[in-house]
């Protein structure tokens, strides 16, 4: 029981000791503005934040500057500037986001408001770290949407949506496994992914081919981003392919493995050295060996490498009437001709 | 503008066309239509043209790359993206460039109707992604339904000439308000004149209350009658905890064209399914793990994974991980831990470090323990510029030792 007591004990002083780290207790220097105590006082927004109400899609961000300050609160315990301790960056940054990327203008909605800036800034009287953007249910308040909404038509709002950095609140939030998870999910709503990413995003991986690297190559500086390809993945790319068969082929055409292997020397086509990736048991002239069960669970992995023309390599024995047998598993049905589609006539056309 | 210097940034569209065959990009219409469309949008132009140049460069088998890509909403019904590359040592190949993306999009200013053309990715519901040279149109009507067709030459690299290749689909979905959508999509792929796919599939996406949300999709081959593939995610949500299930069932030779001879072996179907969870433990630390069991044929196994992610401040900008991975199938199984760390050094000087340990149950001849290290510095000179410079280490099955260094420089011209 005792020794209960102690584990509890140190977790507890673990926690205590790594709260900092962990974020349980802030350590940002910066305090945040005290807008709660102002509005309770009875300053008026636009005191502070002068000429908003005028304000048009151009122009100043409208934050108080220490001379605003200082009209009020004359004694200043600091000679520094107001800005440097009241008020947190990210504040900041959000409203030149929202300068940057919306199509928004304070003239009209302080009108339409009759002045009351908490209609939509309801968060002002929290004077704690929160972010002060209305959320987008407060413009919906108002303004209806719902056929621009169904229409992914932001336009009219969003300038830039990526420019925003804005993350949807709800459902397809790019966290956890999001790579395995991101095909499924984009299937039904691709034009909801459109509002965001542009169609290079989903080339740089599903462009194969065309791309000039691997996202994980180019981005070789930031570990945190995931990818199937990060890390040490081409010396365990081989067990990784047959781990998970089909994979490789929702984004690599036939022959990707082909040149990369020539050049490594894996390959019994390279230019000095050949030097076979398959086991010794691969091939057997008399029992045929591990190739076909191989193959059949994994054939785009044999088409990695002897696709095209290099299928040859197995009509030779497999052709109808030649050593290798019936190539085909149990059940196999399809509706090509097989005298003269492709691949079927390679080794059923008469004569060839 | 504020950037984050660890979003992958997506911003652009302009690029000059690379050197080499230009008669052979020229012949491509979406090339001529795009930088048309780009050369007006310097005329009249509703937002700002974002342009973004890339320099990378890799040793010892040099290879350098420069990548120029950009896009642009030239007025609200019209906008364009690009991307274009040139490059020396990639793939063994000594010139080489290529377009990855370049397409122009009208739009109907109420979103009822768009059209893309150009050289472009098409991902129709259960369509897996295709990129084409050709042209895409979208119709939606006010009653939440929506038809979508395309068309065009699947894109040969380096501009390959192939005749007779050609793919044409659609999709008609509709939408049950906000909460559900359901879609069934067609496509006919040739290659060289011969049937390369056709397909017929179904998608749903359901998010009936907020915490809950569904996805599926599959595909049925109309050549060798059967199921290419199912995928199915569901997921549950709470402040910082989410939690998934899924399951994917493919069929590896009907994931091939059907004019390639490995299509041609039967059917052996993978089938996994497994659960993962996400939690924000505490406001810098994120948790991650996954766990799926997987059946193919005779064979069994399983994967799971377990992720930690502590961020040094507030901001995120600095960032510990730790990764622990264990792929249990037999005769390919292997365990790996991956360690990341980024640390800001200086407000505009970063550095970064990832270091990787992966042993294979069945190594044979190829080394017992794979190590991989990369170290890197990322120097952010302004909004516009950064660099930054790595070295990466490792040893691997094919070579026992190997030393890379690698460079990238990154413009951003904003207007």
């Amino acid at each position: 029981m005792n020794h209960k007591k102690h584990i509890v004990l140190f977790l507890c002083v673990l926690l205590g000791a790594c709260a900092g780290i962990l974020g349980i207790k802030p350590r940002n220097g910066e305090r945040p503005f005290e807008h709660r105590a102002h509005v309770t006082k009875g300053v008026a927004c636009t005191v502070c934040h002068e000429g908003i109400a005028k304000e048009v899609r151009t122009g100043p961000l409208h934050l108080p500057t220490t001379a605003t300050c200082v009209s009020c609160h004359a004694k200043p315990h600091t000679q520094q500037s107001c800005g440097d301790c009241h008020g947190e960056k990210h504040q900041r940054q959000e409203v030149e986001i929202a300068k940057h990327a919306l199509r928004f203008e304070h003239a009209k909605h302080v009108v339409a408001s009759n002045g009351s800036c908490t209609k939509c800034h309801a968060k002002i009287g929290e004077s704690r770290d929160v972010s002060l953007m209305p959320p987008m249910v407060s413009c919906f308040a108002c303004h209806q949407h719902e056929k621009q909404f169904a229409a992914r038509d932001c336009n009219g709002c969003h300038v830039d949506l990526p420019a925003e950095h804005v993350t949807p609140q709800d459902h397809l939030v790019h966290d956890g496994d999001f790579i395995r998870e991101h095909g499924v999910r984009a299937a039904a709503s691709p034009d909801l992914c459109a509002t965001c990413h542009s169609e290079r995003t989903c080339l740089s991986c599903h462009g194969v081919g065309t791309t000039p690297a691997l996202p994980a190559r180019l981005t070789f500086d930031q570990p945190r981003l995931s990818g199937l390809h990060r890390a040490g993945f081409l010396s365990r790319h081989a067990e990784e392919s047959r781990n998970n068969p089909g994979l490789c082929t929702t984004c690599h055409a036939e022959n990707t493995c082909r040149s990369c292997h020539e050049q490594q020397n894996v390959s019994a086509g390279g230019p000095t050295k050949r030097r076979s990736p398959h086991p010794s048991t691969w091939l057997n002239p008399t029992r045929g060996g591990d190739h076909g069960q191989a193959a059949r669970l994994d054939p785009a992995g044999c088409a990695g490498c002897h696709g095209g023309a290099g299928e040859q390599l197995c009509i030779g024995c497999h052709k109808v009437g030649g050593p290798g047998g019936n190539p085909h598993g149990p059940g196999y049905t399809s509706r090509k001709d097989k005298q003269n589609d492709v691949p079927c006539r390679f080794c059923h056309r008469m004569g060839s | 503008m504020i950037r984050d210097p660890n979003v992958l940034r997506c911003k652009q569209t302009f690029w000059r066309a690379p050197l080499g065959d230009f008669r052979a990009r020229a012949r491509s219409a979406p090339f001529a239509l795009g930088v048309a469309i780009l050369f007006l949008s310097g005329l009249t132009r509703a937002e700002p043209l974002r342009l973004r140049g890339d320099a990378f460069a890799q040793t010892p088998s040099p290879t350098g790359l420069l990548i120029l890509s950009g896009e642009d909403r030239v007025k609200p019904w019209i906008s364009a993206e690009g991307l274009a590359w040139l490059g020396a040592g990639v793939g063994g190949e000594t010139g080489a460039g290529d377009v990855l993306s370049l397409a122009v999009k009208l739009r109907d200013p109420t979103g009822h109707g768009e059209l893309r053309v150009g050289r472009l990715m098409v991902t129709m519901g259960s369509i897996r992604p295709l990129q084409l040279d050709g042209a895409s149109a979208l119709g939606r009507t006010p009653w939440g339904s929506s038809l979508e067709a395309f068309g065009g030459a699947p894109v040969v690299p380096r501009f390959g000439e192939r005749s007779y290749d050609w793919a044409v689909g659609g999709r008609l979905a509709q939408s049950l308000g906000e909460k559900a959508k359901l879609g069934v999509a067609y496509v006919h792929k040739r290659d060289r004149g011969d049937l390369a796919a056709e397909e017929v599939g179904a998608d749903l996406a359901i998010a009936p209350t907020r915490t809950f949300d569904l996805a599926a999709r599959t595909a049925y081959d109309l050549v060798s009658w059967g199921l290419v593939d199912a995928l199915l995610s569901a997921s549950l949500r709470f402040a910082s905890l989410r939690l998934e299930a899924f399951a994917t069932r493919r069929s590896p030779s009907r994931l091939l064209p059907a004019t390639s001879l490995f299509s041609v072996l039967g059917d052996a179907p993978a089938t996994r399914a497994g659960a993962s969870v996400r939690w924000n433990a505490a406001p810098r630390l994120d948790l991650l793990g996954s766990g799926a069991v997987y059946v193919q044929d005779d064979r069994a196994g399983y994967d799971a994974f377990l992720r930690a992610n502590l961020r040094t401040d507030d901001e995120g900008k600095g960032v510990l991980g730790l990764e622990l991975r264990r792929q249990g199938v037999p005769q390919s199984g292997w365990t790996g831990i991956r360690a990341t760390a980024v640390l800001p050094v200086l407000p505009r000087l970063r550095a970064s470090t990832e270091l990787e340990l992966a042993a294979a149950d069945h190594p044979d001849s190829r080394g017992a323990v794979w190590p991989w290290a990369l170290v890197a510095m990322t120097y952010r000179a302004s909004d516009r510029w950064d660099m930054a410079l790595a070295t990466e280490v490792a040893s691997r099955p094919a070579v026992a030792r190997e030393v890379v260094g690698l460079f990238r420089a990154s413009y951003a011209w904003d207007r």
